[in-house]
């Protein structure tokens, strides 16, 4: 494997886990304001 | 030198690459929380247009600023009487605006409703505006709106009245409170999250359990009476606050209802919801009670819930108003 196609899996990696994150962190600061569970329901 | 080179060997992804990735694809998934909206909602939500109808807006119908009216006005007018659904905003009974459910308003307009969005006085620092006032305004409106849509070539026949949180509250009040005065029949109500009984041990999201003070204080206000910590300490505050307990009103006119509540609301007690509940229960009413386990007051995090939730309020009106 060519150290090109490691760098693009790996950034793959790393801005799927950060866009999860970001919607969770999203719906961390609604459940906060407005009540929620973190988890459940639609996940994401 | 040799040692140089091993490093750049390991470094697969520079650092700064992969903080640069991350950031983009974190904002990217903060921003898609609002901008994705899931296919089935669109239905609900279309875009206002002079295919569906005609809007006459800021129509007034009493003396204060706020007391205006938006009506939209389906586009086949050839029909002997129509249906009205009126749907009030939310905002806390503090702040909101008619014009923030446009896409409500249009659905329920490409029906074949005339649908109706009331402003009411929005409580303030300087006003003595209560959910009391607010909700004999909106009986004030009604009869204003009926005229308005006649005098468009609209006869009403009957009618809904819905909301979203304080709308909803005020939506309740009128469907069980004045209902049975109104000048149409009331055959439905709708909505979501709207505080319905005001009983001083639900409201412990803001405490008022622990403090006769401060629940005296919070209905008060609310209630637009003077409520005394020791009328709540002897349980007479409910008679003061029964003309905005919409559940208290039930039996008065059961409506057939469609509601949804999250259980962990933090706005308006998901227990004062139970007792909605009940009454719609003890007093045989046609309802549909959606609770959200996962959701607090914007019923944000239940999305099959929410689809269920418009899918019944569709079912009902077609049952309790199907346009002809």
């Amino acid at each position: 494997m060519s150290i090109h196609t490691k760098r693009i899996i790996i950034l793959v990696a790393i801005a799927a886990v950060a866009f999860v994150l970001g919607r969770l962190a999203v719906r961390a600061v609604m459940n906060l304001l407005l009540g929620g569970t973190l988890f459940g329901g639609n996940f994401l | 030198m040799s040692k140089i080179k091993k490093e750049k060997k390991v470094r697969v992804v520079p650092i700064g690459m992969g903080i640069l990735v991350f950031c983009v694809a974190f904002a990217a998934g903060m921003v898609s929380k609002f901008a994705i909206t899931p296919s089935w909602s669109k239905e609900y939500s279309p875009a206002w247009s002079d295919e569906i109808g005609t809007l006459k807006t800021d129509i007034p119908y009493g003396d204060g600023e706020a007391n205006l009216f938006d009506l939209y006005l389906p586009k086949d007018n050839t029909k002997e009487d129509y249906g009205l659904v009126v749907y009030l905003h939310a905002g806390g009974f503090t702040s909101g605006d008619k014009a923030g459910d446009r896409e409500m308003l249009s659905w329920l307009c490409s029906k074949g409703y005339v649908a109706a969005g009331i402003n009411y006085t929005l409580r303030t620092e300087t006003n003595n505006a209560s959910v009391l006032t607010q909700s004999n305004e909106i009986k004030t409106a009604i009869p204003e709106v009926i005229a308005a849509a006649k005098e468009a070539g609209y006869y009403i026949d009957k009618m809904t009245v819905a909301g979203g949180s304080a709308g909803h509250a005020l939506a309740m009040i009128y469907a069980y409170r004045d209902g049975a005065e109104a000048p149409v029949p009331v055959v439905f109500t709708f909505g979501g999250v709207g505080p319905s009984s005001f009983y001083q041990e639900d409201w412990g999201i803001f405490g008022l359990d622990q403090s006769d003070e401060a629940c005296a204080g919070l209905f008060s206000v609310m209630a637009g009476v003077e409520i005394s910590p020791e009328e709540v300490a002897d349980g007479s505050y409910l008679e003061k606050v029964k003309p905005i307990a919409a559940a208290e009103w039930v039996s008065t006119n059961p409506v057939p209802t469609v509601a949804a509540y999250g259980t962990h609301d933090k706005v308006q007690p998901y227990l004062a919801s139970l007792r909605l509940k009940s009454a719609l229960e003890e007093n045989h009413v046609d309802f549909k009670y959606i609770e959200f386990p996962h959701s607090g007051h914007g019923l944000q995090n239940d999305g099959a819930l929410s689809r269920q939730w418009m899918e019944a309020v569709d079912e009902y009106l077609d049952k309790y108003m199907p346009v002809k």
